[in-house]
């Protein structure tokens, strides 16, 4: 069953020329009639499936579009033309953390990240001190996040985000998290939710990692779809160049 | 609905943070209004106390003002500022981001909720009492929120955009004070002038307020319909003009 449908998905957007930042220069701008917007193309014509429990990979140089591919995912960004369809829940695992807010706790973090992933509030309410267990700052739920160190922070967010099952997986780049028993630890958990029947985009430029997690890859170039097929062959072509 | 979790949730955020950021916690909500008045009574009482209608009393008249006033500027800059601040997450994580400008309002409507006990207070110091209209004052506070969240939805896109826009929003909302009449009684100003501070919708939402609470202010059926049209009208155009232009927008995010 395909969990993502991604169908001629184009993204333009409309930029002002001179790329005027601030109001009083516009309107100084429109007074003289220089006021120019110019299109600018990020995706074009991208199409392609994940069915589920399938792991396809986006790669491609900085500024290719692969970010805004995941956005367009996440349905955060829509699509200029062209349809984005994913099927059950999301997992956006695009920045770890996102959402986190410094001067609360730990445990009010896990809550209000979960809820704005749209997980249930009683739910998440039980599960956390499990989450906070799994990554290994139990005596710290009660402390605001601002003492945490940068490895701490990022383990509770990859436990929250990975608390609940999920249909569809994000990921940008969020496999390196933690000294090398957690990442092993992170790895054992995603290769369960794959299991478990979720379709994954990851987008990386480790290419050791896309090679032995997807099957399929993606390779994107100035926004256009320049190769895709099984990953071994596409990561060859890409390597090469 | 499954947002009024996230909605609770953000407004609960959004008091906690503002009362843990302050030494006193909460009683800095109280103690503020009280404060900022007494400075103010102290300077103007002079000049002003005697030029109100017999049985009004000037400080309660002051307070709130202030009460009224700090709920619309400040709810307004910090949710034309919510969409901006929250990037991180909008760009990231699937949630109607017009729940962070909403919830800044609603959190300045609970807000603006505490800050009438102080101002119960200086209403019964002054000699005066509660009015049996005093729940009306509900109404009043729903529009502002309805002013606030449509205005800080509008102009939370400019925000994004331009990074000016904050600064002319800072001017706009001190020339609006002062054509308020939040200190001042509007009988002491010429007939010019008082055309312009009737035009101010605030003017029609702080009548509203006082009469309401104490029967501090008189205050017509034109004020309460000014008042509403001008909330609903707020967060019509709000609501509009988000979802028009927020594809465009989170684009350049």
């Amino acid at each position: 069953m395909a969990a993502i449908e991604v169908k001629n998905v184009s993204l333009t957007y409309r930029v002002l020329k001179n790329r005027t930042g601030s109001l009083k220069e516009l309107f100084r701008d429109f007074l003289h009639r220089k006021v120019r917007v110019q299109n600018y193309v990020a995706l074009k014509d991208v199409s392609f499936t994940v069915n589920s429990g399938e792991v396809i990979a986006i790669i491609g140089k900085n500024g290719a579009g692969k970010s805004t591919l995941l956005k367009i995912l996440a349905q955060v960004l829509p699509p200029t033309t062209g349809k984005a369809k994913v099927t059950g829940s999301i997992a956006p695992m695009i920045e770890l953390g996102a959402g986190f807010h410094p001067e609360l706790t730990g445990a009010e973090n896990v809550l209000f990240y979960s809820t704005l992933m749209g997980r249930d509030m009683k739910r998440t309410k039980s599960r956390t001190a499990a989450i906070g267990e799994w990554a290994g700052v139990t005596d710290h739920m009660d402390f605001p996040l601002r003492t945490y160190s940068s490895g701490m922070l990022a383990r509770l967010a990859f436990a929250t985000a990975t608390d609940e099952n999920a249909d569809v997986l994000l990921i940008d780049e969020v496999l390196s998290v933690g000294d090398a028993n957690f990442q092993l630890k992170s790895k054992v958990r995603m290769q369960e939710l794959i299991n478990k029947g979720a379709a994954v985009v990851l987008v990386s430029h480790d290419m050791n990692a896309v090679r032995t997690l997807a099957s399929k890859a993606i390779w994107l170039e100035n926004g256009v779809v320049k190769m895709s097929g099984s990953v071994n062959k596409v990561v060859a072509a890409y390597e090469k160049q | 609905m499954k947002h009024l979790q996230l909605i609770r949730l953000l407004v609960g955020r959004e008091l906690a943070l503002r009362y843990k950021r302050s030494v006193i916690g909460i009683g800095w909500t109280l103690l503020n209004p009280m404060l900022t008045s007494f400075v103010l009574w102290v300077v103007f009482s002079f000049v002003f106390a005697g030029k109100l209608p017999d049985g009004q009393q000037y400080a309660p008249y002051l307070m709130a003002g202030i009460v009224l006033n700090s709920f619309f500027n400040q709810g307004l800059m910090i949710s034309a500022e919510s969409i901006a601040s929250n990037a991180g997450v909008l760009t990231k994580i699937y949630v109607p981001p017009q729940i962070f400008p909403i919830s800044v309002a609603l959190a300045g409507l609970v807000n603006f909720f505490i800050g009438l006990i102080p101002l119960a207070i200086v209403v019964y110091i002054s000699g005066q009492s509660l009015a049996l209209t005093f729940p009306l004052v509900i109404i009043v506070g729903f529009f502002l929120a309805l002013l606030v969240a449509g205005l800080g939805l509008s102009l939370s896109l400019l925000f994004i955009r331009f990074d000016d826009t904050k600064n002319i929003v800072g001017v706009t909302l001190l020339i609006l004070t002062y054509l308020t009449p939040i200190f001042y009684p509007i009988s002491v100003l010429n007939e010019r002038m008082q055309n312009i501070v009737k035009l101010n919708p605030l003017t029609s939402y702080l009548d509203c307020f006082r009469w309401a609470f104490s029967n501090n202010s008189t205050a017509t059926i034109n004020d309460w319909l000014y008042m509403g049209a001008t909330g609903i009208l707020a967060i019509l155009f709000g609501t509009y003009m988000f979802k028009k232009f927020w594809p465009r927008t989170v684009a350049m995010l």
